[in-house]
């Protein structure tokens, strides 16, 4: 047998609320600054989706939606639902919730994908007075929710999900 | 393959005696993926690890992505792409973007290498356990594949507004992640404790 993960619940539930908290900043500030010719502009992640979309790609829209806008979202949901149920002995199909757990594990680390395309926008588009692109504060608060829901699906102990089952849901 | 294998997301026992080579089993209970035997898996460890760490090497040297508009240029190495976030004043998210796409991957890939090299030899060493957790934490935390969608989602948006060119190391930093990527899958986590375990007791 393995080793159970120690207080479970407090701490995935605590992560997850710093989490949920930093998410708000991390959607309301600027993600990063195109400065082009002079004139400012500012952009939030989903502004950078809208971009993407203006600028005619839209399937590189949909990815940036998708890991950034709806993972991180349904992430946060996924793993507050499944604390629930775990806290309250719930009898919910607890294959489902095997799985569902398994989803939130596997796609995680995809959030990251916007901090990174700010990394190499930031290093690359530095063309003197023509065109730069700086960071914005919300690279710092969304790689921290990516980052705290990663640690809070660590934390989170799956055999509890089976822990208050019958006899008769198991198996063997 | 001999024994029982308690399923680490519901604690089911599961005999596993029966999967073959080229076979992996999951847990019947709770569908999670318990072991997949493969045939002579530490060579093919060693063998992509100290391939893609050479890759990296070479991934590291070169220019990653260049961009000219109205004759003004600018490049950057692999290296270079996270330090500019920290002289933009971020450095936490500099060190962070580091890690997780080249130091923990490089890490990772060293310690498979140590790891397999010193099981292959047959002997128990003190330093195998510590090196099998560090593998698999690290590989949780290496992001590779991700950072090669975000170039590509970098490049788009870039194309409207200037003219980008892949550099040489681009593609290492592509034949390193698909080194990483084999490397990892073929360390099954199951065997690797069990190879570990007969090393100890013999
Ligand atoms: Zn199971």
């Amino acid at each position: 047998m393995h080793v159970r993960k120690r207080d479970s619940i407090q701490r995935t539930l605590a992560l997850l609320i710093t989490a949920s908290l930093l998410y708000i900043p991390a959607n309301l500030y600027p993600v990063m600054y195109t400065d082009a010719l002079g004139s400012n502009e500012a952009s939030t992640i989903m502004g950078g989706v809208v971009l993407l979309i203006n600028l005619g790609s839209a399937p590189v829209a949909l990815v940036i939606f998708v890991f950034s806008v709806m993972v991180p979202s349904a992430k946060l949901m996924a793993m507050f639902y499944l604390v629930w149920t775990v806290q309250r002995h719930s009898p919910l199909d607890p294959r489902q919730r095997s799985t569902l757990y398994r989803v939130v594990e596997f796609i995680g680390k995809w959030s990251m994908v916007d901090i990174f395309v700010v990394t190499i926008l930031v290093a690359l588009v530095q063309l003197g007075g023509l065109l730069v692109i700086l960071p914005g504060i919300a690279a710092v608060s969304f790689a921290a929710v990516v980052i705290l829901t990663i640690i809070a699906a660590e934390s989170f102990d799956a055999r509890l999900i089976w822990d208050n089952m019958d006899e008769k849901n198991s198996v063997n | 393959m001999d024994g029982e294998i308690a399923c680490q997301s519901c604690d089911l026992l599961v005999n596993v005696a029966a999967t073959r080579h080229g076979e992996s089993a999951s847990c019947p209970r709770c569908g999670c993926f318990l072991t997949k035997l493969h045939d002579d898996a530490l060579h093919r460890v060693i063998a992509f690890s100290s391939i893609g760490l050479m890759f990296l090497a070479f991934a590291s040297s070169y220019p990653f992505l260049s961009l000219s508009s109205s004759g003004v240029e600018s490049a950057i190495t692999l290296i270079q792409a996270p330090f500019a976030l920290w002289s933009k004043g971020m450095p936490e998210v500099a060190v962070l973007v580091t890690a997780f796409i080249i130091a923990i991957p490089a890490l990772v890939l060293m310690m498979m290498l140590t790891l397999c090299i010193l099981i292959t030899r047959g002997r128990y060493h003190s330093s195998l356990l510590p090196l099998a957790k560090g593998i698999f934490i690290g590989q949780k935390w290496s992001m590779v594949e991700v950072f090669l969608i975000a170039v590509i989602v970098a490049m788009v948006k870039i194309a409207a507004m200037a003219t980008v060119t892949i550099g040489i190391s681009f593609w290492a930093y592509g034949a390193f992640a698909i080194c990483f990527t084999l490397a990892a899958s073929s360390l099954d986590r199951y065997q690797c404790w069990q190879k570990i375990a007969l090393l100890a007791i013999k």
